[in-house]
């Protein structure tokens, strides 16, 4: 079985032995192609993962003996942003669904379900490993606030206010466009899946957190299907109407304009990454899909993304 | 003083212009908040749902040049609300960033992604006007 088709294919259990990277090929594989909205509903149904598999026993006692305070603060750090970002991607969903086509919205719902998935993931993680108290979902995220940097303060609010301004009109394709921008491109194209290789090359180097491990893997499976769904989407929008690129440029220029905040420093190195490397993958996430998609920027747009900070990284 | 009068609009308008406290935050971020202040000029209607009534703050040129209560936002750039329960949690100190990012101020009118281009500006302007002691 190629590498490839091996992400395809692996049950939760093979999910914990594959290379972070090869789930990053498997997500960019299809990008030139991009599968129907159908492939991908079917593809959903047999990758299906039950979050409540996941043995988190093992990730406790990593977490309590064998990482350092400051492997631990910086986990935390970047982690928490898609604790949240889970959550938000989950509610901010359902108002797209209401409009597109019919394969669209039964390919949503699998999409919807997912997140509510990775949301219980992170919710387990943070209870379970990092120790977070409270009785609800809801306490658990409030926890674990304070370590969400502006990374993700921003885009996750831009979204909510997005999908706010799609609920008047769920089928205008500009604002379909715009929110499509801020959600499959840049918070799952690009924050997502820096994260994953950040927070999963540290787990795989250091043999560290299996379970986490195990269900962030299968959480960047799944993540292939939403980023390839989000760049069919803008690609057949731009298709249909080419004025719709005018929109992704405005929606990446807000994104690019709050990129640069960042209010406190976060030290990525204990986890083995510099703040170059960071802007460099952050920096190539973006690109490969605006390439494979045939996303052409000006450049003023240009010039901001070479200016990416990684302040994912603090700085 | 009393929340949502004219004397708390006005010492409101005061704070906001001078901004929370720079601690704890990386100079970078204050930079970033100035360059987005820079030059800034439009004007925000901030309302309680519960009362119809609105504080609306006048931006000029990066300064805060005028704060009223009205129980009409007028030709506000932007227009937000709020329950009364999200201006208290704010008085008591919740987190300015999760309430915006958890949308618990709506947009009712202005151009999202105008108005995310400052959002930093936005929630530090907030963070300074829940400062201001007041009495519901
Ligand atoms: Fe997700
Ligand atoms: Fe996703």
């Amino acid at each position: 079985m190629s590498k490839l088709s091996k992400v395809a294919d692996s049950d939760l259990r093979g999910l914990g032995d594959l290379d972070i990277d090869d789930v990053l090929a498997y997500v960019h594989r299809d990008l030139k192609r991009l599968p129907d909205y159908t492939e991908l509903y079917r593809r959903y149904l047999s990758q299906r993962w039950n979050v409540y598999d996941l043995d988190f026993s093992r990730d406790a006692v990593d977490w309590r003996e064998r990482m350092s305070r400051e492997e631990r603060d910086a986990f935390v750090g970047i982690s928490a942003g898609f604790h949240h970002g889970e959550r938000q991607v989950e509610v901010e969903l359902p108002v797209f669904m209401l409009g597109g086509s019919e394969e669209s919205k039964i390919y949503m719902s699998s999409q919807i379900e997912d997140e509510a998935r990775h949301t219980v993931f992170f919710d387990r993680f943070y209870r379970e490993v990092v120790g977070l108290p409270g009785d609800s979902v809801q306490a658990v995220l409030d926890a674990s606030f304070e370590h969400v940097s502006e990374t993700f303060v921003g885009p996750f609010g831009l979204l909510a206010y997005q999908a706010d301004e799609l609920r008047k009109d769920p089928e205008e394709p500009a604002a379909r466009v715009r929110y499509g921008t801020t959600y499959f491109l840049w918070i799952e194209g690009v924050l997502a899946l820096t994260v994953m290789k950040i927070t999963l090359t540290y787990c795989r180097e250091r043999g560290f957190l299996p379970g986490y491990y195990t269900g962030f893997t299968a959480t960047c499976r799944d993540e292939a299907r939403h980023v390839q769904f989000g760049m069919r989407f803008l690609r057949d929008s731009v298709q249909e109407d080419p004025r719709l690129l005018l929109q992704i440029h405005e929606t990446l220029r807000t994104l690019l304009a709050m990129n640069s905040a960042t209010s406190r420093r976060l030290d990525l190195q204990s986890l083995g990454w510099t703040p170059e490397e960071v802007k460099r993958l952050m920096i190539r996430q973006l690109r490969m899909k605006l390439v494979d998609v045939g996303i052409t920027l000006p450049p003023d747009i240009q010039d901001m993304v070479s200016g990416i900070t990684p302040e994912i990284a603090g700085g | 003083m009393r929340f949502f009068t004219p004397e708390w609009a006005e010492t409101v308008r005061a704070a906001v212009d001078a901004g929370p406290p720079r601690e704890d935050k990386l100079p970078e971020y204050w930079s970033w908040i100035d360059r987005a202040r820079t030059a800034y000029t439009a004007t925000w209607a901030l309302g309680v749902r519960e009362t119809g009534l609105y504080l609306v703050l006048a931006w000029k040129d990066g300064k805060c040049v005028d704060a009223a209560i009205s129980g009409d936002p007028g030709s506000a750039d932007y227009v937000l609300t709020a329950g009364f329960a999200t201006w208290r949690e704010l008085r008591e100190g919740a987190d300015p960033g999760q309430a915006v990012m958890y949308r618990r101020l709506r947009l009712e009118r202005g151009n999202v992604l105008a108005f995310f281009r400052v959002i930093y500006f936005f929630v530090e302007s907030l963070a300074a006007l829940s400062r201001v002691p007041a009495e519901p």
